[in-house]
């Protein structure tokens, strides 16, 4: 199968934005990635859209690709909605890859978008309960905060591992996040402020939480074949993987990894041909603050047990091995639940360009996303490389 | 006068109390004479768990199964519903079969007293046992002497042809006595003239009625009277040829309150638990109407009475919802009631399935196996005993509920939400459910701790109460 390429992406600032459409965001995305494509990109050029959303607050549950892409003027192309909870537009990328992969299209358009800030909160708690399971594990009184705040109880009684690491990822990703004009909440924060915030689902607080918010990205791929139209140096996706798991925690073998993030990890380096080692940043699904240290361990940056040690070594920090979550990650950057995954892959974009301005990792040639899905039901891993002297 | 005799008595208050000083303080006075303390219902406590929770205890005390019991009587002045039949699902959640005689009683405080009066008319049957349960949990307007009063319990008693107890003497009697305490159709909250010489007349004539048709009780070592509050009963020790030595060694008002139907027999209850050998139960209804009987024991008895967590005025009125709010507008996760109907018996009894493929057990047993997964035609069904170990847990903090938990939480506050490995019926396999874990008395939850299922209300939605398991430490007894 040919090759498929990133050769433009970008994303709204993510934040509160009441005033705004989830077209009009989706607009504003789709500009931006257009105005990254570093040789230009007739829009006409594009072949087909996928659109990654949890359904926007149940505005336009049905057609939301449609409803998305006629706004924008991609008029007549196939576009379709595609849902997966948090990892929708990381499976939306995926899908935009095997399209271009297997010659249905030469360029797809893949994105997310959401808007959670403008209903009421009894509103907004109703729409991140349904991506749970639902059945048993909601209605027995359990949140998403509360699903993560179980594993990590489990993280914390198996390993030599402490609130504090919790907040040490607050603390770096708000912190990466200062330096990010896109962030939602982007502003520094103590080990004290990520210590003393109030309980959400003990043993997270407040600042062991990412918040939600309203965004839009949006991300084109195209194929060896027309690339060269686009781009010089293109940045190749050299892998992909995906997984599912059960739903509900309570129906996995394990509290302290999520398996579909190991499998989809595993699938993305061997297609790509690497190692964990060889990457050189990574932006990670951490929705929570567990979800970050799980990430390390699920994503081969250490072994089980050993995220604790990588944040306080500063392994991870921008300017560490492996700087992850540059951005701020959803901690910081936010978490515009359908957007989420196609604004890493923004980012990575941004990274591999070159362009990532305050928060640049020197000199990356292999970035890693990760996206999941509720509380690990599924998860999408990329591999992109910055393509020298293509 | 009946070959019926009494197996066993379970009795069931909630840990919940509060104390008459807090009445005191909040109201400038305190309007239940006699009553020091009393039982308040959790949020998600109501007749029917109470119910569940003492017909637990005297199932086990006759030591026979649920599936020996071929009638079912439940008394109850505050059923959950108005309409819609309580025994259906009370028989589910104890495991009794489903073609036992059942019946419902309401409307009277003497429910109860004729529970057991029914089941002794109805057996005794060949190979089976009689269950009669009486669970209560009144509610009057705020400042009323009946709320003041107003407690709540339950109590359970295991009939058969054979048994330790005997009924010797029994006895019924009415006369109308309308506009004393009564309910109109439609309301929630229980009321009274307060026409006071009136009340005690009714009181007195009906019970003495009733005791008068009996023979002699001289040697009864307590007197099960019906307890609207701590004073009423020892106003009628005259008229009823008892003493107040007799009344008192069957209080179960002046620390659990008024438990209405279950009054009677929960006061039998903790005198038989204590070592009676014979015990006058006289059971009282507004209107008016009494029964009487003299039991003979002793009697098995396992008793679960006491309070652990004491609760200030406010706590007790969002315990009651009087200050509190309704399920919110923004809508909740939704499981309709046709496909909630078919994991009832996973909910009530904890029904899993073994994989004929793996032996891997499943919960619920459904779909593709979650070891092995591969699809097989049926799971093998097994009764997980309900005891489990906490495997995961948090605290989901004030105002993190979920929609259709707002409610609970706006009543009891902060809960604790687990992950908990369920034991297999044998060995070493397990099965992991979540789950709420109650923490009685402010206790804590850690990993590893060990829990027991119990019978709670879940949650409502569309007006429909949804009944199943939660866990709770098992030390906490």
């Amino acid at each position: 199968m040919r090759d498929a390429y990133i050769i433009g992406a970008g994303q709204t600032p993510f934040g509160a934005m009441p005033d705004r459409s989830y077209r009009s965001l989706f607009l504003t995305a789709f500009e931006r990635a257009v105005e990254s494509v570093p040789d230009g990109i007739d829009e006409e050029d594009i072949d087909e859209a996928i659109v990654g959303s949890l359904g926007v607050g149940g505005r336009q549950l049905g057609l939301s690709g449609p409803a998305a892409t006629e706004h924008l003027g991609l008029h007549g192309i196939p576009s379709s909605r595609i849902e997966n909870a948090c990892a929708a537009s990381g499976y939306a990328v995926r899908q935009a890859v095997q399209a271009v992969k297997s010659g249905m299209a030469d360029v797809a358009l893949a994105g997310g978008v959401e808007v959670m800030t403008d209903m009421s909160s009894d509103m907004t708690k109703y729409w991140l309960g349904v991506s749970g399971e639902t059945e048993w594990e909601r209605l027995t009184g359990t949140t998403f905060a509360g699903v993560y705040a179980q594993m990590a109880s489990t993280y914390l009684d198996q390993y030599d591992a402490s609130r504090e690491h919790l907040s040490m990822v607050a603390v770096k990703n708000h912190g990466n996040g200062a330096k990010n004009p896109n962030a939602h909440l982007g502003f520094e924060c103590s080990i004290d402020d990520a210590m003393e915030a109030p309980d959400v689902a003990h043993p997270l607080n407040l600042y062991h939480c990412c918040p939600t918010s309203d965004g839009a990205a949006a991300v084109l791929v195209a194929s060896e074949d027309v690339v060269d139209e686009y781009a010089e140096e293109p940045v190749r996706v050299a892998g992909v993987g995906a997984s599912s798991e059960r739903v509900g925690l309570f129906q996995r073998d394990e509290y302290t990894s999520i398996a579909s993030s190991r499998r989809a990890g595993a699938t993305a380096y061997e297609r790509a041909g690497v190692d964990p080692s060889d990457i050189d940043f990574a932006e990670v699904h951490d929705c929570f603050a567990i979800a970050e240290l799980l990430a390390y361990e699920d994503l081969g940056f250490c072994d089980p047990g050993g995220a604790p040690r990588l944040l306080e070594d500063g392994v991870t920090e921008l300017g560490g091995d492996i700087p992850v979550n540059a951005s701020g990650g959803l901690k910081s950057k936010g978490h515009p639940i359908g957007a989420t995954g196609a604004g890493q892959i923004a980012e990575a974009f941004k990274q591999l360009s070159g362009k990532a301005g305050a928060r640049q990792v020197e000199d990356p040639t292999y970035g890693l996303t990760h996206n999941v899905g509720g509380s690990g039901g599924a998860a999408v891993v990329h591999v992109l490389e910055r393509e020298v002297g293509r | 006068m009946t070959d019926v005799r009494l197996k066993s008595f379970g009795a069931y208050s909630p840990r919940l109390r509060i104390s008459a000083e807090e009445f005191r303080e909040a109201w400038g006075h305190f309007e239940a004479a006699g009553v020091q303390t009393k039982a308040v219902p959790e949020a998600d406590e109501d007749a029917l768990t109470m119910g569940v929770e003492a017909a637990r205890r005297a199932i086990e005390t006759a030591d026979i199964t649920a599936t020996d019991i071929g009638y079912l009587v439940v008394a109850t002045t505050t059923p959950p519903m108005a309409e819609s039949d309580l025994t259906a699902r009370l028989a589910s959640l104890l495991g009794v079969p489903a073609d036992a005689t059942t019946r419902t009683l309401t409307g009277s405080t003497r429910a109860g007293a004729q529970a057991l009066d029914a089941a002794l008319d109805a057996g005794p049957w060949e190979e089976q046992s009689g269950l009669v349960v009486a669970a209560d949990c009144p509610t009057g307007s705020p400042d009323s002497g009946i709320e003041h009063a107003a407690g709540a319990g339950g109590v359970a008693v295991v009939v058969g042809g054979d048994g330790a107890g005997t009924v010797r003497d029994r006895s019924s009697y009415v006369e109308p006595f309308p506009g004393t305490r009564f309910r109109d159709a439609g309301e929630g909250a229980t009321a009274e003239l307060g026409v006071t010489d009136y009340d005690r007349q009714s009181f007195e004539t009906a019970l003495r009625g009733a005791v008068d048709g009996l023979s002699e009780f001289e040697d009864a070592d307590a007197a099960a009277v019906q307890s609207p509050d701590g004073k009423r009963p020892y106003r009628v020790t005259d008229a009823l040829g008892v003493t107040a030595d007799q009344i008192a060694a069957a209080d179960t008002v002046s620390t659990l309150g008024d438990t209405g139907a279950a009054s009677a027999l929960l006061g039998a209850a903790k005198a038989f638990d204590d070592g009676a050998e014979c015990v006058l139960l006289a059971a009282y209804g507004s209107g008016a109407g009494a029964n009487a009987m003299i039991i003979e024991g002793p009697i098995p008895t396992t008793c679960a009475l006491e309070g652990d967590a004491e609760l200030t005025y406010p706590e007790y009125l969002r315990r009651r919802g009087d200050i509190t709010a309704d399920e919110p507008d923004g809508g909740g996760a939704y499981v309709s009631v046709p496909s909630w109907k078919q994991t009832v018996p996973q909910r009530h009894r904890l029904i899993a399935g073994e994989c004929p493929s793996c032996d891997a057990l499943n919960f619920p047993p459904s779909g593709a196996c979650r070891k092995c997964h591969t699809r097989p035609d049926a799971y093998e069904t097994v009764a997980l005993p309900g005891t489990g170990t906490i495997e995961g847990v948090t605290t989901i903090a004030q105002g993190g509920a979920p929609p259709e938990f707002a409610e609970q939480q706006s009543k009891s506050g902060p809960f604790v939400s687990a992950v908990v490995s369920l034991d297999g019926p044998r060995g070493d396999e397990t099965v992991s459910v979540p789950s709420q874990v109650l923490t009685p008395g402010a206790s804590s939850v850690a990993i590893g701790d060990r829990t027991e299922a119990v019978i709670r209300r879940i949650y409502q939605q569309e007006g429909v109460i949804r009944y199943g398991f939660k866990m709770q430490p098992v030390d906490s007894d």
